[in-house]
């Protein structure tokens, strides 16, 4: 069967990619030909990524990376420079619903706020900030930031995550223009319900929240959410996000940046 | 991705961004049928195919006209099988002689909303059927990033373009029950035939490229407007056509996508 191998003897780093949908992207990535760096502080679930990567045919190996930390995305970027001589690709994915607890609050606290801007919006900023220079250097890269399509627009609910993913879009367009006449392209993937850690936490969240769900498992309540907002009438995958994010990695996305792309079964068109 | 064994129906297939994606669509196996209403380029262009892919059929459509898109709906089947991709690319920027006119006439903007939106239309129309009957299927329109907010001098063209994409998104509702997935692109600055003529309305219109040769104002746009500093190519389109027509992208609807070189984000 005939594949575009895009990533033949390239490298990428995925930030969160030991788990959920970086996990998703990390493996579609090395289906394509990709060595993956997976940057991630969960090591038991990133070891068993790397294995998996591994066993495909492409090289991995586990970085311990706290995103909020500029020194801890440095070295991670370095060190993948060290051991596989270029850099390619870097995948902002690493991200958190809120501070340790949420999922049993009505309100996020100020603690929420500063977690979830901290990762997934600072975040993102460390990782582009430390590869930056090379990819500059190098006059080419590609960066994909994961957004959320709860980033599109507020509603009700968990605010503070909701911001957190608009600040994820405006920063991906920010460093896209930043960026352009360099050869880099910056873009986001806005993915929509996927049934991963994070919403396991979040149909956590609703179940201690709302009482119209108590009586629910938290994967009833995330399949009641598809059924009721998503117009295809399906959850969206992991797969499905590492195959956009490939996609605007890759040579075929060229002349595309400073993009938001929804993945998410047609819940909110742009 | 591989699209040996599926069925391509490109209308304006027969030069400039079509074209690209007919060709595109061919070096991944796909028969190809091109809809145009230019009979000869259409032939040249489906012989080209031919000789990639070894299926192809050409099908003089004017888009306008409902009979024809039903005819073209009925040959698609009849020559190269059902479609599995509706690609809706014909489209026009104004009526005869627009381009050397210093204002919109109603003729502009009856003739540019009825080939690039009611046009649009007539074609899903006559395809959906036989989609619906599979339970599968892929569309993608063909927008502009001057849909995305108005443009000087182009306000016809330009709201034609925004109302591609909301139809885009009102038949991604319509059919999504159906596994039918429609999505839009809007390429940005391309220099085709149809740039040509924006080129020459510009020169004549907007006091800023007053003077200047189409290509002037192209290359004046593109270091002013143009993030990346370059232009877009008809091939930079069709790869994203290529994305959104396979099944990497089975979850993704409704979207409208800027190949623009980050002219306009979102």
């Amino acid at each position: 069967m005939y594949l575009t191998m895009d990533f033949e003897g390239k490298t990428a780093v995925v930030t969160g990619g030991a788990r959920g949908i970086g996990r998703g992207i990390a493996l579609e990535l090395a289906a394509l030909g990709s060595n993956v760096v997976i940057a991630d502080m969960a090591e038991e679930s990133a070891r068993e990524v790397v294995a998996e990567i591994k066993a495909g045919g492409t090289r991995s190996y586990y970085c311990e990376t706290d995103v909020t930390q500029q020194w801890s995305t440095d070295d991670m970027v370095e060190a993948a420079l060290e051991e596989y001589g270029q850099l390619d690709v870097l995948v902002n994915n690493a991200g958190v619903g809120g501070s340790s607890g949420f999922t049993t609050r009505k309100k996020p606290l100020v603690e929420d706020w500063q977690a979830t801007f901290d990762v997934n919006v600072y975040g993102m900023v460390n990782g582009t900030q430390s590869v930056e220079k090379y990819m500059v250097d190098r006059g080419y890269g590609k960066i994909v930031n994961i957004s959320s399509i709860s980033g599109r627009v507020g509603r009700s609910g968990f605010a503070s995550y909701a911001a957190s993913k608009a600040a994820a879009i405006n920063v991906s367009q920010a460093w896209a223009y930043k960026l352009a006449s360099h050869g880099i392209n910056v873009n986001a993937v806005c993915p929509g319900l996927i049934w991963t850690p994070l919403w396991q936490d979040i149909a956590k969240w609703r179940k201690a929240t709302d009482e119209q769900n108590a009586g629910m498992t938290p994967r009833q309540i995330f399949q009641q959410t598809v059924s009721e907002s998503v117009p295809l009438g399906r959850e969206q995958t992991p797969e499905d996000i590492g195959k956009a994010v490939a996609f605007l990695a890759s040579d075929r996305a060229r002349s595309i940046t400073g993009q938001a792309l929804n993945v998410d079964g047609g819940i909110r068109m742009n | 991705m591989n699209f040996t064994g599926q069925v391509a129906v490109v209308t304006g297939g027969a030069t400039g961004i079509g074209r690209a994606i007919v060709l595109k669509l061919a070096d991944k196996g796909a028969a190809v049928m091109i809809a145009d209403i230019n009979e000869e380029a259409a032939e040249v262009t489906a012989a080209e195919v031919a000789e990639i892919s070894g299926s192809s059929s050409a099908f003089t459509t004017d888009v306008t006209n409902v009979a024809a898109c039903e005819g073209l709906a009925q040959a698609t089947i009849d020559s190269v099988g059902p479609a599995d991709f509706l690609i809706n690319n014909a489209g026009i920027a104004g009526s005869p002689g627009w381009q050397t006119r210093s204002h919109s006439t109603e003729d502009d903007w009856k003739l540019t909303y009825h080939v690039n939106v009611i046009g649009m239309s007539n074609v899903t129309s006559a395809f959906q059927q036989q989609m619906i009957k599979r339970r599968s299927g892929r569309i993608v329109n063909l927008a502009s990033v001057a849909g995305r907010e108005g443009r000087p001098s182009l306000s016809h063209y330009s709201a034609s373009k925004a109302a591609v994409i909301s139809l885009t998104q009102s038949t991604a509702l319509e059919l999504a029950r159906f596994n039918i997935t429609v999505n839009a692109i809007c390429p940005g600055l391309l220099w085709t035939p149809m740039w040509e003529q924006v080129g020459d309305r510009y020169a004549h219109d907007v006091p800023a490229y007053e003077g200047m040769t189409p290509r002037q104002v192209f290359d004046t746009m593109i270091a002013e407007k143009i993030p990346m500093q370059k232009e877009q190519t008809p091939e930079d389109v069709a790869d994203a056509v290529a994305f959104f027509v396979s099944d990497d992208a089975k979850n993704i609807t409704g979207q409208a996508l800027n190949v623009d070189g980050g002219f306009y984000m979102r």
